[in-house]
C-alpha cells in the first residue's frame, strides 16, 4: 500500500512556490436562508401594521396606565428581585449543606431539593397562599406544648413566645415570594453545587495549606471561581423568574404586570393588543437582563483570559 | 540540633490499599531532606500527612515538637477540630507540583491572601512584605499579573512566595519542578537553593538528583510505602546499598 503513495509529498513544481489566492469556503445555503427569513419578516411586519386586531393606538394608550406600571414595578420587578434573592441565598446555603461532610446536613439539603424541584410553581403558590387555612395564627415556642401538657396533666398548657395572625403575615405577596423563592432555591442549589464542584481540588488544598478555614476557603477561593460556572445559568433562572411572576395571579395577587394588562383587555373586550403589549414588555425586560448578565460574566472572567488586566 | 519534623511509624491506607507501611523519618532544624522514589511509592501521601491534608491511620507526626492533627492528654490522643488544624498549618508551607495559584487573584494578591485572611494583618502592612517576597523570588515587577499570564516557572516562584508569606517553620515541596518545561526548572531550583541557604527546614520530593546531591543534607529513598534507604545524599547516590535504589538511580541519572 505505502509503496503506491508518493514518497516525496513536498511540492516541488514552480507553481507551488508562487503566492496563492485563498478561496474561502462558500455558504450558498446561508443566502437562501436569509432570503426566506427576509420574506417572512416582511410578511409579519405587514400583518402587524395593517391587521386591525393589533390596534396599536389602543395598545399604546393602555399599556402605560398607572395600574399597569404599578403592577410592573411592585409585582413583576420587585417580585423577581425578591424571589431571586431568596432563591440565591437559600440556594447557596443548601448547596453548601449538600456538600458538607455532615450526613444530617447533606441529607436535609437533598430532601429540600427533591421536594421543591418536584412541585410545579403554580401548585406551590396556591399551596402557600392556602397555608392560612391550616393555622389561623402562626406561633413560635415550645413544640408540642399542648401534648406535653396532657402528658403532665396540665390542662390547656401553652408555651408560646410570639405569634402572628396568619392573614396579616401570609399575604398573597408573601406567600407568592416564599413559593417562588424556595422553588428557585432548589434549582439554584444544584447550579451552585455544580459550580463549586467545577473548581479544581488543588485550589482548596492550597488554601488549606495556608491555614484557611473551610468558610474562608469557600468565600475567598472557591465561590469566586465557581461564579464563572454559576452566573450563566443564574441569568437564565432570572429570566425564567421574570416570566413566572405572572403566576402570582394564582396567589391571588393582582398588582402584577400580566394580570393588569389582561385585565384591561378583558374590561374593554379588546384582548389581543394587550397580549401583544405583554409580549413586548417581557421581551424588553429579558433583553435588559441579558445585557446585565453580559457585564457580570465579563467581571468574573478576571484571571481566566490572558487579555483581561485589572 | 533538634528534630523539626518527626515522623514515627506512620501508616496510611486508602481503602484496602496500604500506601504508607510504617515510615520513620526525622528532619532536623535547618536541614533539607530530599525524598526520592518511583511514582506511586507514597511520597506525596507522606508530605500531605505532614500538614494533615491526609489523616494517618497509625503512627504520629510532629512538627517543632507539636503533634499534628491530635492532642495528647494522658494516654489518649484527641483529634483536633478543623480550626485548630488550620492553625497548625500556618507553620507549614507547602508547594505543589501544579502550583495551585489562585487564578482570580494577581500574583501580589496571591502572596497577600494568607497573611490577610489567616493572620488577620492589615493589607497595607502585608503589601510591602509581599512585594519584598516577590522581589526575593525575582518577580518584583510581575505583581500585577494574573497566574494565567505567567510562565510555569514564574507561577511556581509566586507559589513559593505565597507559602513564605506565612513565615512557616518548615516548607514542603511536592515535585515542584516536575510540571515545568526543562528550561524553566533552573529558576525554581535557584529560589529553593537560596531558601535552603537562609536556613529554612525543607522536605523536598524531587527527581532532580543534582539538586538533592548539592543542596540536600539527607536523602530518603522510598519504594512501596517504606523507606528503603536513607543517608547523606552523596553517599546514597554514589554508592546505593539496595537493589531497588540502584535500579531507580540508574533510570534517573
Ligand atoms: N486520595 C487517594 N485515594 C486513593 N488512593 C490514593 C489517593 N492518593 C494517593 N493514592 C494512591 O496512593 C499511592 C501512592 O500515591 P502518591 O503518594 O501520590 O505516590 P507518589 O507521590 O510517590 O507518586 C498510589 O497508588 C495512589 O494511587
Ligand atoms: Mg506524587
Amino acid at each position: 500500500m505505502s509503496k503506491e503513495l508518493n514518497p516525496d509529498p513536498a511540492p516541488s513544481s514552480p507553481e507551488a512556490q508562487a503566492p496563492m489566492t485563498v478561496v474561502p469556503v462558500r455558504h450558498p445555503w446561508r443566502w437562501v436562508a436569509v432570503a426566506v427569513l427576509a420574506v417572512l419578516t416582511a410578511q409579519f411586519v405587514h400583518l402587524a401594521a395593517t391587521n386591525p386586531a393589533f390596534d396599536w393606538p389602543f395598545m399604546i394608550d393602555n399599556a402605560f396606565r398607572p395600574p399597569v406600571i404599578e403592577g410592573l414595578l411592585k409585582g413583576t420587578l420587585a417580585g423577581t428581585v425578591i424571589a431571586m434573592t431568596i432563591g440565591i441565598v437559600v440556594g447557596v446555603i443548601v448547596a453548601i449543606m449538600r456538600l458538607s461532610p455532615n450526613p444530617v446536613l447533606s441529607g436535609a439539603a437533598w430532601v429540600f431539593t427533591w421536594v421543591f424541584r418536584a412541585m410545579p410553581r403554580v401548585v406551590l403558590i396556591i399551596l402557600f397562599a392556602g397555608l392560612g387555612t391550616l393555622w389561623k395564627r402562626i406561633e413560635f415556642g415550645l413544640p408540642f406544648d399542648e401534648q406535653l401538657g396532657w402528658l403532665f396533666g396540665i390542662e390547656d398548657f401553652r408555651a408560646r413566645l410570639f405569634g402572628f395572625d396568619a392573614h396579616t403575615v401570609l399575604t398573597a405577596f408573601v406567600a407568592g415570594m416564599l413559593a417562588l423563592g424556595l422553588s428557585e432555591a432548589a434549582y439554584m442549589a444544584e447550579i451552585v453545587r455544580a459550580g463549586i464542584q467545577s473548581v479544581d481540588e488543588g485550589q482548596g488544598e492550597a488554601a488549606s495549606a495556608l491555614g484557611m478555614t473551610r468558610g474562608q476557603i469557600l468565600r475567598r477561593i472557591v465561590l469566586p471561581q465557581a461564579m464563572r460556572v454559576i452566573i450563566p445559568p443564574t441569568g437564565n433562572e432570572t429570566i425564567a423568574m421574570l416570566k413566572d411572576t405572572s403566576l402570582l395571579a394564582f396567589a391571588p395577587l393582582t398588582v402584577e404586570l400580566f394580570y393588569q394588562l389582561s385585565a384591561v383587555g378583558h374590561r374593554t373586550f379588546n384582548v389581543f393588543p394587550m397580549l401583544i403589549a405583554a409580549a413586548l414588555y417581557y421581551l424588553f425586560l429579558a433583553s435588559v437582563l441579558m445585557v446585565f448578565q453580559y457585564f457580570l460574566e465579563r467581571k468574573f472572567s478576571a484571571g481566566r483570559v490572558r487579555g483581561v488586566q485589572r | 540540633m533538634t528534630a523539626m519534623i518527626k515522623i514515627e511509624g506512620v501508616h496510611k491506607r486508602f481503602g484496602t490499599n496500604e500506601v504508607l507501611r510504617g515510615i520513620d523519618l526525622e528532619v532536623r532544624t535547618g536541614e533539607v531532606c530530599c525524598v526520592l522514589g518511583p511514582s506511586g511509592s507514597g511520597k506525596s501521601t507522606l508530605l500531605r500527612c505532614v500538614n494533615h491534608l491526609e489523616k494517618v491511620n497509625a503512627g504520629r507526626i510532629s512538627v517543632d515538637g507539636r503533634l499534628i492533627g491530635y492532642q495528647q492528654r494522658g494516654s489518649k490522643l484527641y483529634e483536633l477540630r478543623e480550626k485548630e488544624i488550620a492553625a497548625q498549618r500556618r507553620d507549614i508551607g507547602m508547594v505543589f507540583q501544579r502550583f495551585n495559584l489562585f487564578p482570580h487573584f494577581t500574583a501580589l494578591e496571591n502572596v497577600m491572601e494568607g497573611p490577610v485572611q489567616v493572620l488577620g494583618k492589615s493589607r497595607a502592612a502585608v503589601k510591602a512584605r509581599a512585594q519584598e517576597l516577590l522581589d526575593r523570588v525575582g518577580l518584583g515587577d510581575r505583581g500585577g499579573a494574573y497566574p494565567v499570564q505567567l510562565s510555569g516557572g514564574q507561577q511556581q516562584r509566586v507559589a513559593i512566595a505565597r507559602a513564605l508569606a506565612m513565615e512557616p517553620k518548615v516548607m514542603l515541596f511536592d515535585e515542584p519542578t516536575s510540571a515545568l518545561d526543562p528550561e524553566l526548572v533552573g529558576e525554581v531550583l535557584d529560589v529553593m537553593r537560596d531558601l535552603a541557604r537562609s536556613g529554612m527546614t525543607m522536605m523536598v520530593v524531587t527527581h532532580e538528583i543534582g539538586f538533592a546531591r548539592e543542596v540536600g543534607d539527607s536523602l530518603v529513598f522510598m519504594d512501596g510505602g517504606v523507606v528503603v534507604e536513607s543517608g547523606p545524599p552523596r553517599e546514597v547516590i554514589a554508592n546505593p546499598q539496595h537493589e531497588r535504589t540502584k535500579a531507580f538511580l540508574s533510570k534517573v541519572l
